[in-house]
């Protein structure tokens, strides 16, 4: 019995320490005020480029981490600076880099996938969800980074910096916060674990590439991060219950007798229930959204 | 940190004529574009390559007119919610909520016997689908404040899924190895008028949206309830007003309009769905979001937009990348320009003023 | 008559003018889109004064003032702080030079707490550093101040005045030299006031500066040493507080107009039958208590029901209530003999209620929208078909009636001046409240002329219309001058009843604070 439970741990650790990693650095981001929709697209974007720089550098997996990582922290940086600089939407900012990142997503993907086809034997990731005792430095990873986070946001003065440019923005910049370089401190910081958490998606879980893999998942990791009221610890708790979803996709499909369309849809349902569920609840008042999340950023005029 | 260079943005006193900005933007999102695919392709796809196909998509009228038309319904089915600021990314779904209802009349309901109760049925039926499926996201972002976003998004794939699911097992075409519906019967084909690829219908359904939708925004309280719910929906609340019920009212009419162009797709060009409805979806859903923006949602400006984005999806997808599919490129045409139109319209309000100080 | 005419630069230091002022403007000059903010100022402020700057809503001392601390930056001329040229680009900026500004609606953020909301303008405090080891700090300096907080509450429990003060504490610990108060206590009944007051002179005494922004010449005569006065962008002249006369600082305040401006209290109403009756009611604020505890309240047609109360009161929530924008938790309130408790806004919309919000650009009109779609948007005035003929005739009627200045019925409100934005909002309802007006600060970002003329337009609808007023208002003189009772209300209840001719202004203020 507690063999099977370990077992079911263990077999998720990836797909959850992506979530994770995911969710967290979206909760970051928007945290700072930015509204987010770009994150499927450079989350889509990151599977391709550490998919890429593994075929590359023949497996490299470390090299293919930072370099996503890098990546990503650029784009979640043009985010925040276009929404900060500029009084501009953010939802069709993010849109649009939604669409960047797909696009993106296949040129860098798809060079790559021909390339790995024509060398034999090439094999990509690093797999970990096996009974050996990697998972468990993954899991203990993952709540060290919780409480780490935890105590970045709500103990120290960058935290207080970044909640602040997310709740007032022309408050926080009379207090002396420069809204700019938090904004693009959280996005760097934010995207570059949404970054690892595609990288870790790809090269620790699906391990192969075609057009269009892990599209979906960022807005899963959206959800999660929601559901959970961007709230560190609480994100633990969801991003496993849809690791768990998704990993376990084909055994709930057998077990139920359903089909394969709707095992496919469950993760979605289950999100935007999940997003349903924390918005009727008290938890939205415990754990409220920052209140300028999303807002258009303007003084009457500004200097670099 | 000091920079030696500094940006003022100042509100202008006269706001620049309103098409600089789309025009702008699609020159300069297009350009971005060629880059991006220049540089990504390792100098495979050339400025030259995407100009010429460029210059395809707007001179093959005949694969031109039914994406316009197409486009067009969508456009302006995306523009009623916009215009609320209800940015109703489920384009993709309920159109095909739509093609799917639409098709089980066609296919299912008996009423091809008489070609114009079928046909009505089936825009009916698409437009309560598409509305249904609307409303699903309507209502968590009325009553919950849940962003409407990522559920619409969402939402899109499951469609995809339901639509999936049924074209594989019950719809299937009774014949080994064909994973596609039976075309529908004749009957309930949309009749298409000679010397073009457009039908009869969808001519008709375009030129009613249009009217009815001009109706609603010039005359009715609610178009203007709409209009105010993306400016100040508290002003909404000091007069009364429902800003719940505004919110689903103008994402479901959205939702409706976009279920006709499924169903109108269905009647005159697909006649079929085919499965994965992912790999063979014309992506309207979200070229449509393009055509909307970029008309400024202006209606007057649809039309024109819905032939200039038509041009440039078809040319997005005539260019082939290592043999793949042209959807990508269309994602990098939408992303680019819609980028570029998003940064460029501060300048239609604000002046930008660059200083470069003199130490 | 005088005074207006006279650009003479009456100066006066106290100090020997030989020492550096520690602030001083040369040819400052702010424009934005078709106006001058400010023409060419130049002011000297010297270290230990307190120099109050004085000048009616619109006359340029809060661009001044932000100029002052980074929000702007001048179009020319030049700030020179203990006698170098700087250059104020950021709040933080003004922050290292030692200025600090605390304004009419507190910056801190509501959801940080006290500790986080200072520690966020100290610079040399560590980005990862725990932020409670300033905790110590904050309550040494609170004390001298004059405050017992606990530095790790969250904003949103504290009252205004103790948002204020903690204004004040953080502004002490970033080391303030100099403190802008920009509007910073004028809505405090003077009992509060006189706190401030205290610890002003104090900061003065030992050699701070303080640099008061006001539009009531009370609070500036009442502790300044030096009073600068600002019309129309200009600096009409400096000027002692010990030797000069109140109407002299009218004269240079008001110009022509200053005959218009009086405190004077408006002909009463003749009040008749009851039409809107609130009966115990109970109504939760934003962060789940109770705001309103039990009010029972009369207003009658033909008569003004004044509320006076410092901000966070109730009051908000009280007239949102009865304009049915919030929940009756308890209580009953009547309308025009119909009971409302359960209607909605829509209802009083279609039966003679105007509404004027507090922080009406944000809750009464949409500034993208134009003057006719503003007036369309209201239930009172369109059904669901738009008759735009009807709307057109009105919008030019309000146009002429109340000189709204605008090129066009079309043209979207946010290219009108801040002043005219309120007159098509105040003019609207003021149509549309055939029966009852309900309104929060209807004149709290009017120039005095304007504000005035307004409460005299209110006054003799009311008058003349048997019209109904229900007015809460943060400014005394507003309420004082345009009510015919004076409703007091602290922490959620009504603490007083008084007809208006008969209301004592110390009294009423007493019981503001109590």
């Amino acid at each position: 019995m507690i063999d099977a439970f370990i077992s079911l741990l263990a077999g998720m650790s990836s797909v959850f320490l992506a979530y994770y990693l995911a969710a967290l650095g979206h909760a970051i981001v928007e945290k700072s005020g930015v509204l987010n929709l770009a994150i499927d697209g450079i989350f889509a974007l990151s599977v391709a480029v550490a998919y890429a720089e593994a075929v590359y550098t023949n497996n490299n997996i470390l090299a293919s981490l930072l370099l996503t990582a890098i990546v990503a922290a650029l784009f979640g940086m043009l985010l925040a600076f276009l929404v900060t600089k500029f009084p501009i939407s953010h939802g069709a900012t993010g849109l649009s880099m939604m669409f960047l990142g797909y696009g993106l997503a296949s040129l860098v993907g798809l060079p790559a996938r021909n390339l790995q086809g024509s060398i034999r034997g090439l094999e990509i990731g690093y797999t970990i969800d096996v009974y050996n005792p990697v998972w468990i430095a993954v899991y203990v990873a993952i709540v060290l980074i919780g409480l780490g986070a935890l105590f970045l946001i709500n103990k120290t003065k960058i935290g207080a910096a970044i909640r602040a440019a997310g709740e007032d923005p022309a408050a926080a910049e009379a207090l002396g916060v420069n809204v700019l370089m938090v904004r693009l401190f959280a996005g760097a910081l934010g995207f570059a674990l949404i970054g690892l958490g595609g990288a870790i998606f790809e090269l620790a879980y699906v391990q192969v590439w075609s057009e269009g893999t892990g599209m979906g998942h960022g807005w899963l990791a959206f959800a999660i991060s929601l559901s959970a009221g961007r709230h560190p610890l609480l994100l633990i708790l969801s991003s496993s219950v849809f690791a768990g979803l998704v990993k376990y996709m084909t055994t709930i499909q057998a077990m139920y007798n359903i089909s394969t369309e709707l095992a496919k849809m469950l993760p979605f349902i289950a999100a935007i229930l999940a997003m349903v569920i924390f918005m009727a609840t008290p938890l939205r008042r415990r754990l409220a959204p920052p209140k300028s999340l999303g807002k258009i950023y303007f003084r009457e005029e500004r200097t670099v | 940190m000091e920079f030696p260079i500094s940006m003022i943005i100042v509100r202008r006193v006269k706001p620049l004529p309103y098409w600089i900005v789309p025009v702008l933007a699609l020159v300069v999102g297009l350009l971005i574009s060629m880059i991006i695919l220049y540089a990504m392709s390792g100098g495979v796809i050339t400025p030259y390559d995407v100009l010429v196909s460029i210059y395809y998509g707007f001179t093959n009228v005949g694969l031109l007119a039914k994406t316009f038309a197409l486009l067009i319904i969508v456009g302006i089915g995306l523009l009623v919610s916009f215009k609320g600021a209800i940015w109703n990314i489920g384009g993709e779904g309920q159109f095909y909520m739509g093609v799917m209802l639409a098709a089980w009349v066609a296919l299912f309901s008996g009423f091809a016997f008489n070609g114009f109760i079928a046909k009505t049925t089936m825009i009916l039926m698409a437009v309560l689908a598409g509305g249904f499926w609307a409303l699903l996201a309507a209502l968590p972002r009325a009553y919950l404040n849940i962003d409407e976003v990522p559920v619409t998004l969402m939402m899109n794939y499951i469609a995809y899924y339901i639509v999936d699911y049924i074209t594989k097992s019950e719809w299937r075409e009774k014949q080994y190895g064909f994973r596609k519906t039976p075309r529908i019967p004749e009957t309930t084909m949309f009749q298409v008028i000679d010397g073009t690829t457009l039908t009869l219908e969808l001519l008709i359904l375009m030129i009613v949206i249009f009217v009815a939708v001009w109706l609603l925004f010039k005359y009715t309280s609610l178009g203007l309830r709409i209009k105010v719910l993306s400016s100040n929906p508290n002003l909404l609340r000091s007069s009364g007003i429902s800003v719940q019920l505004t919110v689903v009212t103008a994402l479901l009419l959205s939702g409706m309009i976009i279920g006709i162009a499924g169903a109108a797709y269905l009647g005159s060009v697909s006649h079929n769905i085919n499965y994965p409805v992912e790999e063979y979806t014309p992506g309207y859903g979200y070229t449509g979001i393009l055509v909307a923006w970029l008309s400024m949602l202006e209606l007057i400006a649809v039309p024109i937009a819905a032939y200039i984005i038509g041009a440039l999806h078809t040319a997005g997808i005539s260019i082939q990348i290592m043999g793949a599919g042209g959807a990508a490129v269309v994602n990098i045409f939408i992303g680019s320009i819609l980028l570029t139109y998003a940064v460029l319209i501060t300048i239609s309000e604000y002046k930008i003023k660059i200083i470069i100080k003199k130490r | 008559m005088v005074a207006s005419q006279a650009e003479s630069q009456k100066s006066f230091f106290s100090s020997p003018s030989t020492e550096t002022p520690i602030i001083k403007l040369e040819g400052i000059t702010k424009r934005f889109p078709g106006v001058i903010a400010l023409d060419n100022i130049n002011l000297e402020i010297h270290r230990g004064t307190v120099h109050a700057l004085l000048g009616e809503n619109g006359a340029g001392k809060s661009t001044l003032v932000k100029i002052l601390y980074g929000i702007y930056t001048p179009d020319r001329g030049r700030i020179y702080v203990d006698g170098r040229p700087v250059r104020i680009a950021s709040p933080m900026d003004a922050i290292r030079l030692g200025i600090v500004m605390v304004s009419q609606s507190p910056v801190i953020i509501d959801r940080l707490t006290v500790e986080e909301n200072i520690v966020l303008g100290l610079e040399k405090f560590n980005m990862f550093a725990p932020i409670r080891r300033i905790r110590e700090k904050i309550i040494e300096v609170s004390e001298t101040v004059g405050v017992k907080i606990d530095p790790s509450t969250e904003v949103w429990k504290l009252s205004y005045t103790q948002k204020q003060l903690v204004e004040i504490v953080r502004g002490l610990l970033l080391g303030a030299r100099v403190l802008l108060l920009d509007e910073a206590i004028t809505y405090l009944p003077l009992e509060e006031k006189k706190k401030f007051y205290k610890f002003i002179r104090k900061f003065a005494d030992e050699g701070g500066t303080v640099i008061l922004i006001t539009h009531k010449i009370p609070e500036a005569t009442d502790v300044a040493d030096l009073i600068t006065v600002l019309r129309r962008g200009k600096v009409v002249g400096t000027v002692p507080v010990e030797g000069t006369s109140i109407e002299e600082i009218r004269k240079m305040m008001f110009g022509e107009k200053s005959g218009e401006i009086t405190y004077e209290r408006l002909p009463p109403g003749n009040p008749g039958e009851v039409i809107l009756e609130i009966n115990d009611l109970w109504v939760r604020g934003d962060f789940g208590d109770y705001a309103v505890k039990g009010v029972s309240l009369k207003v009658r047609r033909g008569e003004v029901v004044g509320i006076a109360g410092v901000a966070g009161n109730g009051q908000k929530e009280l007239i949102q209530a009865v304009m049915r924008l919030r929940p009756v938790e308890k209580g009953k309130i009547v309308y025009d003999n119909v009971d409302i408790t359960n209607k909605t806004t829509y209802y009083l919309r279609l039966n003679g209620v105007g509404y004027i919000p507090d922080l009406p650009a944000k809750y009464g009109v949409s500034i993208e929208n134009n003057i006719l779609e503003n007036i369309a948007i209201i239930p009172t005035f369109s059904r669901e078909i738009i008759s735009w003929k009807r709307i057109k005739s009105l919008a030019y009627k309000l146009i002429r009636e109340f000189e709204i200045k605008t090129p066009s019925p079309e043209t979207p409100v946010k290219f009108l001046s801040g002043g005219n934005i309120m007159k098509v909002l105040v003019s609207r309802e003021l149509t549309a409240a055939t029966k009852l007006l309900v309104a929060y600060n209807p004149t709290r970002a009017l120039d005095e002329a304007t504000a005035i003329r307004v409460r005299k337009i209110i006054k003799s609808k009311v008058i003349n219309e048997n019209v109904a007023a229900l007015i809460a208002s943060e400014d005394l003189d507003e309420i004082f001058q345009i009510s015919d009772t004076i409703v007091v209300m602290n922490s959620g209840k009504i603490v007083g009843v008084f007809p208006a001719d008969k209301a004592k202004r110390e009294e009423v203020e007493h019981l503001m604070v109590m």
